[in-house]
């Protein structure tokens, strides 16, 4: 598993460095739209207006939503993009089994996002004159956020082998996911603040919230409800990943796209 | 059952010859195939002796009564209705069939990709469908796909499959190196595969499959689209993989590729065998038994004679003989000392049998 780890690491590395222009590409258009977004608000909220902790707030929103969507999107559109390509039934063949191939690969798609990340909060930092706190801790809920986004990546997955096309559920998607994780629900009252423990990745973004934008410490109650969120959502994932590989099998449709 | 036509095959085995095992058919194109390729004369495929013997082999794979139907109600179609094959170790089975036939289908079945609505697939003793361990004993190229990773080179390739078929790290980087100095593909192993030769791809996507030592090797259409050389180069190193001992199972609509390498073939039509036997045997049960022999001076009038007597007909310096191969020695020795310039038996070809079975049989209703 640490050799399968090793190469897939290895392939995502070659891929991205091979044609660099995609992913910087990348980079600009999630710069560029924040900060069309940052400069439209202040011009709205004129310019005597002070964001304080909410701007940091908003930064770290709109970098984990780049950085979920990417990771939400890693499982369906690849799957989608071999299959176009030709390579996915040689992936199918491996006696690893897809799930942990494609568990592997979001480990490796997952380290170099990460490092996109940090360019991409460095540049937001610049730009929008935020100071953001990145404490050791935050790994935790950071870890919790990103199991629940794999839980809904595999679920797009899933719906990317069996219903081929998924562009358009994805695009819908995106914006949910802002919901998820740009709304500050950790602030609502009443049933709300509940709820918002059963809703994906949701108890992890609040949390991250508290310690990058609002300087407080880690409530370890909150986060082992977020990390159990986490989990559930990930072996939700899976399953319903493994049922659409079965499902893919049974139609002869694992190739078509 | 012989068919009409006086199709002169090249490779005619003679009877004159003694049919022992290991003697190879030799004939005109093979001889300028070798002087083309030298690995043609290495592998090129033994009579029937050698299949024969490859008998004794371990069974590779064994499917039985395997079906796969798509679609209910009226949408039901069978698109492969118990289909049982057995392949040994070292044996080339050509599955042959028209489009659509159910060929795709089945090699799907067997590489654990399409799973089947009955029937039982067994590779190397274990099902594919149950014990994903049995996809290491399975490499497999398959066509429509591109079956490589275009950004990376061959040698990248062949490593990340290596590991993704359970092959450790350090092991799967030096059988890749080794694959590639093998398929002649060392000056181009650091070159993206997107920048290589339709060729050069074939050949890396086949080092692929074999880079965890399957046992069991599927390959499908694997000359299509490649020009003369490179589909000379891709069947020259399909029989080397025969001869190292794996089973190969092969689908392809070029039939002469197909009688060239297999040893036995298995026609689908409409989902169903309609023929499965060896190559040999199935071209011998389609070919007439008349011999056209060339002599290469004039006949004196008592040989003539004596030729005709058995049976020959002569027109100048050609002889025509219809009738039991004994009497054939007879009638060569009555040519002596004329020197012989050929001696040839018509012969189909696996396009005529092709044909003829797929045109032939009655639809078979379920």
């Amino acid at each position: 598993m640490i050799d399968l780890l090793h190469a897939e690491l290895k392939r995502t590395w070659i891929q991205f460095i091979r044609y660099p222009t995609e992913v910087i590409s990348g980079i600009v258009i999630i710069i560029a739209v924040f900060y069309g977004l940052f400069a439209s608000a202040q011009y709205i909220a004129g310019p005597g207006f002070a964001f304080g902790d909410r701007l940091d707030a908003v930064v770290i929103g709109y970098a984990l939503w780049s950085l979920i969507i990417s990771v939400n999107n890693d499982i369906a559109i690849n799957l989608q993009i071999e299959a176009e390509t030709g390579t996915l039934e040689q992936v199918f063949l491996s006696p690893f089994g897809a799930p942990r191939v494609f568990l592997a690969r979001a480990f490796a798609s997952l380290a170099l996002r990460l490092v996109i990340l940090v360019v991409v909060v460095l540049l937001l930092m610049g730009l929008s004159g935020s100071r953001l706190a990145f404490p050791p801790i935050l790994l935790l809920p950071l870890a919790s956020l990103l199991l629940g986004g794999y839980g809904l990546a595999f679920l797009m997955g899933a719906a990317a082998l069996v219903f081929k096309r998924v562009q358009q559920v994805l695009g819908i998607f995106q914006f949910l996911l802002l919901f998820l994780l740009a709304a500050p629900l950790e602030e609502s009252t009443g049933l709300m603040q509940y709820l918002r423990f059963l809703l994906p990745m949701l108890p992890s973004t609040g949390l991250l919230r508290d310690l990058m934008a609002r300087g407080l410490r880690l409530d370890w109650l909150t986060y082992g409800l977020a990390l159990l969120n986490g989990m559930v959502y990930f072996a939700l994932g899976l399953l319903v990943f493994r049922w659409a590989e079965a499902t893919a099998k049974q139609r002869g449709s694992l190739s078509g796209y | 059952m012989a068919l009409g036509s006086t199709h002169q095959h090249p490779a005619t085995p003679l009877p004159l010859l003694p049919s022992s095992g290991k003697n190879f058919k030799i004939s005109k194109d093979f001889i300028c195939r070798w002087e083309l390729n030298p690995f043609v004369q290495l592998a090129h495929r033994p009579t029937d002796g050698w299949a024969e013997n490859s008998l004794s082999g371990s069974i590779m794979l064994d499917t039985r009564d395997l079906s796969k139907v798509y679609g209910r109600g009226k949408q039901r179609f069978e698109a492969v209705q118990q289909v049982s094959l057995t392949l040994r170790q070292g044996e080339v089975l050509a599955f042959l069939g028209p489009n659509g036939a159910g060929k795709t289908t089945t090699i799907k079945m067997i590489a654990g990709l399409v799973r089947p609505t009955q029937g039982q697939v067994t590779v190397a003793g274990e099902d594919p469908h149950r014990q994903p361990r049995a996809l290491r004993h399975i490499g497999a190229v398959l066509e429509g796909n591109r079956n490589l990773y275009w950004r990376l080179t061959p040698e990248e390739n062949l490593e990340y499959f290596g590991v993704l078929r359970q092959v450790p790290r350090k092991v799967a980087h030096r059988r890749g190196l080794e694959l590639l100095a093998r398929f002649g593909l060392e000056e181009k192993r650091q070159t993206p595969v997107q920048k290589l030769s339709r060729g050069m791809q074939q050949k890396v996507a086949i080092a692929v499959a074999l880079i965890h030592n399957p046992k069991l090797l599927l390959l499908d259409e694997p000359t299509l689209g490649l020009d003369v050389e490179a589909s000379e180069m891709v069947k020259a190193l399909v029989r080397q993989i025969a001869q190292e001992g794996r089973a190969v199972l092969l689908t392809t609509h070029q039939l002469d590729v197909a009688e060239e390498l297999s040893d036995r073939v298995a026609i689908i039509r409409r989902g169903r065998i309609i023929a499965e036997q060896s190559t040999e045997a199935l071209l011998r049960e389609f070919s007439s038994s008349t011999y056209h022999l060339e002599v290469e001076g004039d006949l004196s009038p008592q040989q003539i004679h004596t030729v005709t007597q058995l049976g020959a007909t002569v027109q100048g310096r050609q002889i025509t003989y219809a009738g039991p191969p004994e009497t054939l020695y007879k009638l060569l020795g009555a040519l002596s000392p004329v020197p012989l310039v050929s001696v040839q038996r018509d012969r189909a070809d696996l396009t005529q049998v092709f044909l003829k079975l797929v045109n032939d049989q009655p639809d078979v209703s379920p």
